[in-house]
């Protein structure tokens, strides 16, 4: 009832700003992060088609989700949106957006796993330009107080735990998890282990659970052990990734999981800390894994101008602009030459990039995630052992699919 | 006849206005209840299927704690502390508007603040506690599966009972001195004022405003999402955030609504319910 009212009272303010739209305008959502680059590209775009006007509403990523979900539910959406990769198949599976197959070109300058991500039924609906994946961020300065080498970090998960045994001393905590805020904190740090052991949550193509197998299984108490081993802070439970990078910041904990993001608000905030950057660690014999980020266009099926729109998003694929827009790496190849990727610190970012998997694509991923992430809470406050957890999360999964 | 359709005439505009912010939404949430997402009727498959989720029975029960435990607090503190404003003292306007701040406070601005003062590392609660050795480890006040949910009522608690206290100052304050004189006179205790001209007299401002909280507390979100988003592991998921998180996390807009529908059912109940045994019991004092 209350979410009617709200759906409701927000379509009429969004009915109520979007009714001023003209033929020839487009109105993109875009980040606050975007806001300077997209101003640019805008600008650039208009001088070389002076018959349409592009309007920059920008948002910010607090509460997103519901509210793009929102304009597209309720029929009076922007022209194009600028949303996570893995929102795109929910919004093509309930039919809120427009194909746009017509509008990539170069399909092969794309990283497979960025158009992967935003395909659904064999149709193309949404235009990738921004990728991501974690890395570890761990402070050199500890590693040397530990008695460890900072140029030979951990590349096994039996380093991993063994240096971060070392490195929890005088309150500090070697590695920290998350496991609380969004649910989409703990899927990003753990569900990259479960891959490296041969499981996940589901399976690629969404038909059976690999949530409680014992690969899983052997991942998630990899995980979750760090806590119970008191090598993650005490505060676990209600750490998202913020609040590690602030924990980090003040030189309380020593490694952690993030993506390129974090490494210039840590510069800025405690100049003191030598970061050092390394891939996740993976269990003896197998590849590290990742999974991938990032930022896709979309066209609402309800935008007032959809060809107008479509003529700016290839304008914005092009592979020069895609290396002005991003703020981290751009989903084409060739963009990736330009200057601003050149940095050191983003090496091990960039190494990162191959091993980036797309998280399944499964109408209910939401839930299905927020099931998992109950059991994952459920070990850490000692409720549960890791295979009796997972085997709730399975039952509640296995009724989800 | 004539002047009863012309009567009509003039509520339409209003009628036709609670009709499209009421009677629409509840009809179509109804109707959202009973389809899929592509509109097509499939009977009670939403309601199986949200009433098979493991969440929901622990959201019940959850919900359950919460609202009593708010309501019952919340009006005890109120109503102690609206007799307290009722007496003279010095600086009792300064005091009066004190109270008020925190049912002032934003919602979402108290909901953040505490949970930074809650935090386990970063948090003044802890730093208090440590600091001068009251307790020798920092609390987990909010990843603690036994304190997570009376922190949330006791924040709820502070947020509303200055309302109670108000509204019950208000009713005391509409009691005739009379009253007051004639149970002097008969010998009255402080303690028997208050519990014989007092509390008789707000009786019915007490039973509304805990109607009120009732409402309140049952539709609750801002808190406990800001705060914990309904975790850790459930431990403070209430109806109302689990209907918030399948309708806009889940996108699953029919399931949320099935859940919609039968928590309005259960509220009306628990609604009328209390109006019946409470408030008409009140007519004859």
């Amino acid at each position: 009832m209350r979410m009617k009212t709200t759906a409701l009272l927000s379509a009429a303010i969004a009915a109520l700003s979007a009714g001023t739209a003209f033929a020839g305008e487009v109105t993109w959502w875009t980040p606050n992060f975007n806001e300077a680059r997209a101003k640019t590209l805008v600008e650039k775009f208009q001088a070389a088609n002076p018959g349409i006007t592009v309007k920059l509403e920008v948002t910010t990523t607090d509460g997103l989700p519901q509210r793009v979900l929102t304009a597209l539910q309720s029929g009076a959406a922007p022209d194009i949106v600028d949303v996570q990769h893995g929102w795109v198949n929910g919004y093509a599976q309930n039919k809120l957006v427009l194909p746009l197959d017509e509008v990539l070109k170069d399909r092969e300058d794309y990283i497979p796993a960025a158009l992967e991500y935003v395909t659904w039924d064999s149709k193309l609906w949404g235009i990738p330009y921004r990728i991501e994946t974690h890395a570890v961020i761990f402070n050199k300065g500890d590693f040397t107080a530990a008695g460890l080498d900072p140029n030979k970090p951990p590349q096994t998960w039996d380093e991993l735990v063994a240096a971060a045994e070392k490195l929890s001393t005088d309150g500090k905590s070697g590695f920290a998890i998350t496991g609380g805020g969004e649910v989409g904190n703990t899927i990003f740090r753990s569900l990259p282990f479960m891959w490296m052991a041969g499981g996940g949550i589901i399976s690629d193509d969404g038909k059976k659970v690999l949530v409680n197998s014992p690969e899983s299984v052997k991942a998630v108490t990899f995980y979750t052990d760090f806590f119970k081993n008191k090598l993650s802070p005490a505060s676990t439970l209600e750490n998202d990734g913020t609040a590690n990078r602030r924990l980090f910041i003040a030189e309380k904990v020593s490694m952690y999981q993030s993506g390129q993001f974090d490494v210039p608000s840590i510069k800025k905030e405690n100049a003191k800390i030598d970061v050092g950057v390394m891939p996740i660690p993976h269990p003896e014999g197998s590849k590290t894994a990742a999974i991938l980020g990032g930022w896709s266009l979309v066209v609402p099926s309800s935008a007032k101008n959809p060809e107008e729109a479509k003529t700016f998003i290839a304008f914005l694929a092009e592979s020069d602009s895609q290396a002005v827009l991003t703020d981290t790496f751009p989903a084409r190849i060739s963009a990736m030459k330009a200057e601003r990727f050149n940095d050191p610190i983003l090496d091990v970012f960039k190494q990162m990039l191959p091993y980036g998997r797309p998280v399944p694509a499964h109408p209910r991923w939401v839930q299905i995630s927020q099931a998992y992430f109950d059991g994952i809470q459920r070990i850490l406050l000692g409720d549960e052992d890791a295979q009796k957890a997972m085997d709730g999360a399975a039952a509640e999964i296995e009724s989800l699919l | 006849m004539q002047r009863q359709s012309t009567g009509y005439l003039f509520v339409l505009p209003a009628l036709m206005l609670l009709a499209m912010l009421i009677a629409y939404p509840v009809a179509y949430t109804a109707l959202l209840s009973v389809t899929d997402n592509q509109g097509e009727y499939v009977g009670l498959e939403n309601f199986r299927r949200i009433l098979a989720a493991r969440a929901t029975p622990i959201a019940f029960w959850n919900t359950l704690w919460w609202v009593f435990g708010s309501i019952v607090f919340q009006v005890v503190l109120g109503v102690l502390t609206a007799i307290l404003l009722n007496q003279n003292f010095r600086g009792r306007a300064l005091v009066r508007s004190v109270t008020l701040v925190p049912w002032v406070v934003p919602g979402i601005v108290a909901a953040t603040t505490w949970a930074w003062m809650l935090h386990t590392e970063f948090g003044i609660i802890n730093y208090m506690l440590t600091a001068p050795g009251l307790i020798d480890e920092p609390v987990g006040w909010l990843t603690n599966g036994r304190t997570v949910m009376p922190v949330m009522i006791a924040i709820n608690v502070w947020k509303m009972f200055p309302f109670v206290a108000i509204m019950v100052l208000a009713g005391l304050q509409s009691i005739p001195n009379d009253l007051y004189e004639a149970a002097r006179i008969d010998g009255a205790s402080f303690w028997e004022e208050v519990w014989y001209v007092m509390l008789p007299q707000v009786r019915m401002v007490i039973v509304a405003v805990t109607l009120l909280l009732v409402i309140w507390a049952l539709n609750h979100i801002t808190i406990i999402y800001a705060i914990t988003r309904g975790g850790p592991a459930n431990r403070t998921l209430i109806t109302p955030i689990q209907i918030f998180r399948t309708a806009f996390e889940g996108v699953q807009f029919n399931q949320a609504a099935a859940l919609s529908v039968m928590f309005f059912g259960v509220a009306i109940v628990v609604v009328f319910v209390y109006i019946k045994t409470l408030a008409s019991s009140g007519d004859q004092p």
